[in-house]
């Protein structure tokens, strides 16, 4: 809303040759208005049902008989069938919507909803934001109005346009303008229209043109009528089926600088009610600042933000570690102690198995000398008995097997 | 001539949570507490093994000591049970549903431990036949933990691949390192609680030469109920 303080200035033009001081004036706050095409759309597509003329089938058509069926046993269908003889039409169904010359299925009424009540300030919604549209570049060009060689957008035309009589005149300021292109568009696409229409009195389909509004009408109306696709209206009664056709924002229109200058009147601002429309302030947009971007970017924003979270590295990855039993490095780096454990369990072992050889040497030497002694005495009684040391010597082989 | 860098990435590069100092920064300090953490592993791991050595040592003087003097020596009733789930999920009644549920055995081969008291002993009384647990020494829950441990980070389960991980969960309760954890898990410390629940319920292999009838209990020769210190082989059978 505060860039509402500083409000654009737009040229007026005048309408045939050059003027030495090109007079200024600054855009009304209708132009500022949110540019709410789904608004557009709702008000539009009720809006053009308002013109409708009632139609119906008549009440009669296709139940102008006595038609009954002939009920079951006959082989036919049980369809009402018409009675008597005589013609071609006796035994003929009747009545069915799928029955030649039947009435049809749910024959339409003129009771039928036809106009749609909208609500006015959805209306007023649409029509400001129709207007901001026409001052749009790109929506009016993609409306297909050929703008290139405009002076400006929106288009402000001094009052002498208003004064305007006759065609030629018109013509010639709408060249001078460099508006004639979009008429000339308009004349080299007219075609006859697609359907039946075009036997219905509804012949020639016509592009849009530009349309002119004015604040007076001082022979503009009649001075323009002639001029295929132009339309004209008065500031006061802007219609939204004309400023969005086929609800598609960005007319193209040519303003009389009156009529510009009443829009301010006319519509409001945010501060100041319409002067026209009781009690009716500009719609106020959503977001004031759109550049979403640019607001997240801000250090008012940034500053207040939580660190980004950086993607978990940590234990995120779905790694399956090799078994610490198999693989030392993995075994290491859960149980730095693992290799140290290993190696004292080793000396450990190596001393067990030292102080086992040194006890098993010693028990053997003990053995041994016994033996020995053993050997001896049974020398001094072998003198005596001459028995070999066959038995001596296997006993010696088994301890040595320890 | 350098590029023109706009305002909003110079500003955004200097504010950056990402920038090259913070990060450098960053990983220093992990670095330091990373071989913090591995010192401390390596300390107390030697200290753990004198004391699981000492407490094997006492026990036996203690048994030696009665038996000269003639009398008997009680050893002290076991604190920690290893609980393997031996039945599958189907036509489980529901109290023993939900104390396997409670006990997070929610799945065959699943398995668990738990500190014996008057309470939980209840519990397995009512689970006996869907179970088979029993006293496990050191080297079960070494193997259990290291080969098979996987933590709850995060509601998820993830492969304990670094003492920095049970760090960051557990260091308010003193466990820094793998050793610590299974200290803690074998004799019943303190904080036995969280360890247990720092660890995802085991989920083990259907035992390598298979089960005699699960129907039985191990008493009678088949598998389920307490089977003291034969929990042991049965574990290396399905690690």
């Amino acid at each position: 809303m505060t860039t509402q303080q500083l409000r654009p200035i737009v040229s007026v033009f005048p309408i045939k040759g050059k003027v030495k001081t090109i007079k200024q004036v600054p855009l009304p706050s209708v132009f500022s208005a949110p540019i709410r095409p789904d608004v557009v759309r709702f008000v539009h597509t009720n809006m053009a049902k308002n013109n409708r003329q009632a139609h119906a089938v008549s009440t009669t058509a296709g139940e102008q008989t006595s038609a009954t069926s002939w009920g079951t046993g006959r082989a036919v269908a049980r369809i009402p069938r018409v009675k008597g003889s005589g013609t071609g039409r006796s035994g003929q169904a009747a009545f069915g919507n799928m029955c030649r010359g039947g009435r049809m299925y749910a024959p339409k009424k003129v009771w039928r909803k036809w106009h749609r009540k909208i609500n006015t300030n959805q209306k007023r919604y649409a029509v400001c934001s129709a207007i901001a549209a026409t001052a749009v570049t790109p929506l009016v060009m993609s409306r297909g109005h050929r703008v290139n060689k405009l002076p400006e957008l929106p288009l402000v035309v001094s009052d002498q346009l208003q004064s305007l009589t006759k065609t030629r005149q018109a013509v010639k300021f709408l060249k001078f303008i460099g508006a004639y292109r979009d008429v000339e568009k308009v004349i080299r696409t007219k075609k006859t229209r697609v359907g039946q229409g075009k036997y219905r009195n509804r012949r020639h389909v016509l592009r849009k043109g530009p349309m002119v509004v004015y604040a007076r009408n001082l022979g503009i109306k009649k001075a323009f009528r002639n001029i295929p696709g132009v339309e004209t209206a008065s500031v006061y009664t802007l219609n939204l089926l004309k400023l969005a056709p086929g609800s598609q924002m960005g007319r193209f229109i040519i303003w009389t600088e009156s009529a510009f200058k009443l829009l301010e009147d006319i519509y409001g601002s945010w501060e100041k009610p319409s002067k026209f429309k009781s009690g009716f302030y500009l719609p106020r947009p959503v977001m004031v600042n759109t550049d979403v971007e640019r607001i997240i970017k801000s250090d008012q924003v940034q500053t207040v933000l939580r660190n980004r979270r950086p993607r978990s590295r940590k234990y995120g990855k779905k790694i399956q570690r090799a078994d610490p039993y198999e693989d030392m490095s993995v075994m290491v780096k859960l149980n730095p102690y693992y290799k140290t454990k290993l190696q004292k369990q080793k000396e450990l072992e190596e001393k067990n198995k030292k102080e086992r050889k040194e006890i098993v040497d010693k028990s053997r030497k003990e053995y041994e000398d016994w033996l020995y002694f053993s050997e001896e005495e049974e020398e001094e009684e072998e003198e005596e008995e001459e028995e070999g040391s066959d038995e001596d010597r296997e006993i010696e082989v088994l301890s040595d097997e320890n | 001539m350098s590029k023109q860098v706009p305002e909003t990435i110079k500003k955004q590069v200097k504010r950056s949570f990402n920038s090259k100092e913070v990060k450098k920064e960053k990983n220093e300090k992990r670095m330091k507490l990373l071989k913090e953490i591995q010192s401390k592993a390596f300390k107390r791991a030697e200290k753990y093994e004198k004391e699981y050595l000492e407490q094997d040592q006492k026990l036996v003087e203690l048994k030696q000591k009665a038996l000269k003097e003639g009398s008997f020596y009680r050893e002290p009733e076991p604190k920690l049970a290893f609980i393997i789930r031996i039945r599958g999920i189907v036509g489980v009644p529901p109290k023993p549903r939900k104390i396997l549920q409670l006990l997070r055995l929610r799945r065959i081969y699943s398995g668990v431990f738990i500190r014996l008291n008057k309470s939980s002993l209840r519990m397995l009384h009512f689970i006996d036949p869907y179970v088979t647990w029993g006293y496990p020494d050191v080297e079960t829950v070494r193997a259990l933990i290291y080969k098979r441990g996987h933590a709850r980070v995060n509601h998820q389960r993830k492969i304990i691949d670094s003492n920095e991980m049970i760090y960051d969960k557990l260091q308010k309760y003193d466990i820094v390192c793998m050793e610590d954890l299974v200290h803690e898990i074998y004799t019943v410390g303190k904080n036995f609680k969280h360890a247990n629940s720092f660890l995802w319920a085991f989920k083990l292999k259907p035992p390598v030469g298979g089960f005699s009838t699960v129907k039985k209990s191990f008493v009678n020769k088949g598998e389920h109920g307490n089977r003291e210190q034969y929990i042991n082989t049965l574990v290396k059978k399905m690690i």
